[in-house]
């Protein structure tokens, strides 16, 4: 029961966790500029709102670091960014750069070298737990059911998953045959990153802004999370590394009832019901919340199950919903 | 394959007409472009801020590289940039007169005669007080005359302390050079 508990607590600490990155996406041009007036010992010459920003950043920082010069210690953004002394890149950076300069630079590549492995263990896992447009993303599809409930018309339309895969392609061999860096222009994690640190350090949004807002309206009102469903570069090859991941969420068909509530959470479009995860499932964990019965675990397995058939508790949902908490919970608790 | 010739023509008359400076230790232009992934550390590392980034009027080719424009804010050669940047599109110089001096190449200042103070006579001389590299890069002559010296990597500070307007002093930037 305990393991339950815990994996059905995973969404709301993965919320925390996209909410996290996000922040410190906003902190990061912030503590820039608090290092800008360090540097140049600027205090007096500051107007009221810069003086405000320099105490605000010092009462946050001050316990951390001695000297603000250490702040360098963190930098960057999710397409790349450094931690102490490592290096951490998106792998699509790294296609994205070798393509274009038509050679392989081995020091960068290493840089890529963690999320690479993380997805090869756990699949689309960046694009649930860390990427910021995600948040974004997942707020929009919150906002599209309350325009609906306005009465605002809105779609959801599918289409073909693997146009992603035929993004991911023509933009990788446009890259290559015209050497122009396409990719991180069309990759919302690394325009939500970037335009953050425009607008915060620099002059304003720039027209990668105008992309992003045009994906979102897309989600909204053509189909549900489609441009990280259909389109997403990054998406596609995270996708691809997670093909044989080993750490699946699967269905226990013993204990499901048929209730179809993971099917219509799933942000994806996935039918953990049908047992169909395959490589597109971004671990995000809803659906782990939202059953019932907890008839969905994560597993250590290379494969998904084939399909199972139905639940053996179909149709007895609403009767015998507490019973069979209760019931699983003794099993468990004797295994 | 239909970019490439558009792109040759878009090069070149980037080359011809943009004045603007790459972060210290950059690689070529050509080679930047494709090496650079538009993460925009550089900036952000940058104790001065001085590193700007183009949008999408320069083309698509140029979105989101790194610039700088010494007349708003010159480099001070602090050499962050470098280390900071994953692909090496900005090599990692150690911050040392003889490495800058051998690795940094922005470009290279020119001193217009006709409009330096100096040269007409009124004692002036603040370029070379503002060089990071005196007598490495800048020298003065007879009523504090600047002549630029071969070793000038670009840095511009010159540029941005120069009092006349236009300035006298200006940095040619690597990428305009021919061959």
């Amino acid at each position: 029961m305990m393991k339950y508990l815990f994996m059905r607590q995973l969404n709301k600490q993965r919320l925390c966790c996209l909410s996290l990155v996000f922040l410190l996406l906003i902190y990061l041009p912030f503590a820039s500029i608090y290092q800008n007036y360090t540097a140049a010992h600027a205090y007096d010459l500051l107007n009221s709102e810069e003086k405000f920003l320099y105490d605000v950043m010092q009462t946050l920082t001050e316990p951390l670091v001695n000297d603000p010069v250490q702040l360098d210690a963190l930098k960057g953004t999710t397409w790349s960014a450094r931690i102490g002394a490592y290096k951490i890149s998106d792998p699509l950076a790294v296609v994205s750069q070798s393509s274009a300069s038509k050679s392989w630079d081995t020091s960068f590549a290493l840089t890529a070298l963690v999320p690479l492995l993380v997805s090869l263990l756990a699949g689309r896992i960046f694009c649930g737990w860390i990427c910021p447009a995600t948040l974004l993303y997942e707020l929009n599809t919150n906002f599209a059911l309350f325009l609906n409930k306005l009465g605002v018309p809105i779609h959801r339309w599918d289409f073909d998953r693997r146009l992603k895969y035929a993004v991911l392609i023509l933009g990788t061999l446009v890259t290559m045959l015209s050497g122009l860096m396409i990719l991180p222009a069309i990759y919302p994690p690394a325009i939500v990153g970037r335009e953050i640190y425009y607008v915060i350090a620099l002059d304003g949004f720039s027209i990668s802004t105008i992309f992003f807002v045009l994906t979102l309206m897309a989600d909204t009102f053509v189909a549900k999370r489609g441009f990280c469903r259909y389109l997403c570069p990054g998406g596609a090859l995270y996708s691809l590394l997670g093909r044989y991941r080993l750490l699946r969420i699967q269905r226990k068909v013993s204990i499901c009832n048929d209730c179809q509530r993971c099917d219509s959470i799933c942000e994806f479009g996935l039918h953990p019901m049908s047992d169909q995860f395959g490589q597109e499932c971004n671990n995000c964990t809803a659906c782990i919340a939202t059953c019932p019965a907890n008839s969905l675990q994560f597993h250590w397995t290379p494969v998904d199950q084939p399909y199972q058939g139905p639940g053996h508790q179909g149709r007895q949902y609403i009767a015998a919903n507490t019973e069979l908490i209760a019931t699983d919970a003794r099993r468990s608790c004797s295994g | 394959m239909l970019l490439v010739p558009l792109r040759a023509a878009h090069a070149v008359s980037q080359k011809i007409t943009r004045r603007y400076l790459r972060p210290p230790g950059s690689l070529k232009e050509v080679d930047f472009l494709t090496a650079c992934i538009r993460c925009g550390q550089c900036g952000e590392v940058c104790p001065n801020r001085c590193i700007k980034y183009f949008g999408f009027d320069e083309g698509v080719s140029m979105k989101d590289t790194p610039y700088i424009v010494p007349r708003v804010k010159a480099c001070i050669l602090c050499m962050k940039c470098g280390d900071i940047c994953p692909t090496g599109a900005i090599q990692p110089v150690q911050r040392l007169a003889e490495h800058i001096i051998a690795n940094v190449d922005m470009g290279k200042a020119r001193v217009d005669e006709n409009l330096c103070l100096s040269f007409q006579g009124k004692t002036c001389g603040v370029c070379y007080r503002a060089c990071p590299l005196p007598d490495i890069a800048i020298r003065v002559g007879m009523l504090e005359q600047p002549h630029v010296l071969d070793q000038c990597v670009g840095c511009g500070l010159c540029e941005r302390s120069c009092i006349q307007l236009p300035q006298a002093i200006k940095v040619i930037p690597a990428h305009t050079r021919l061959g």
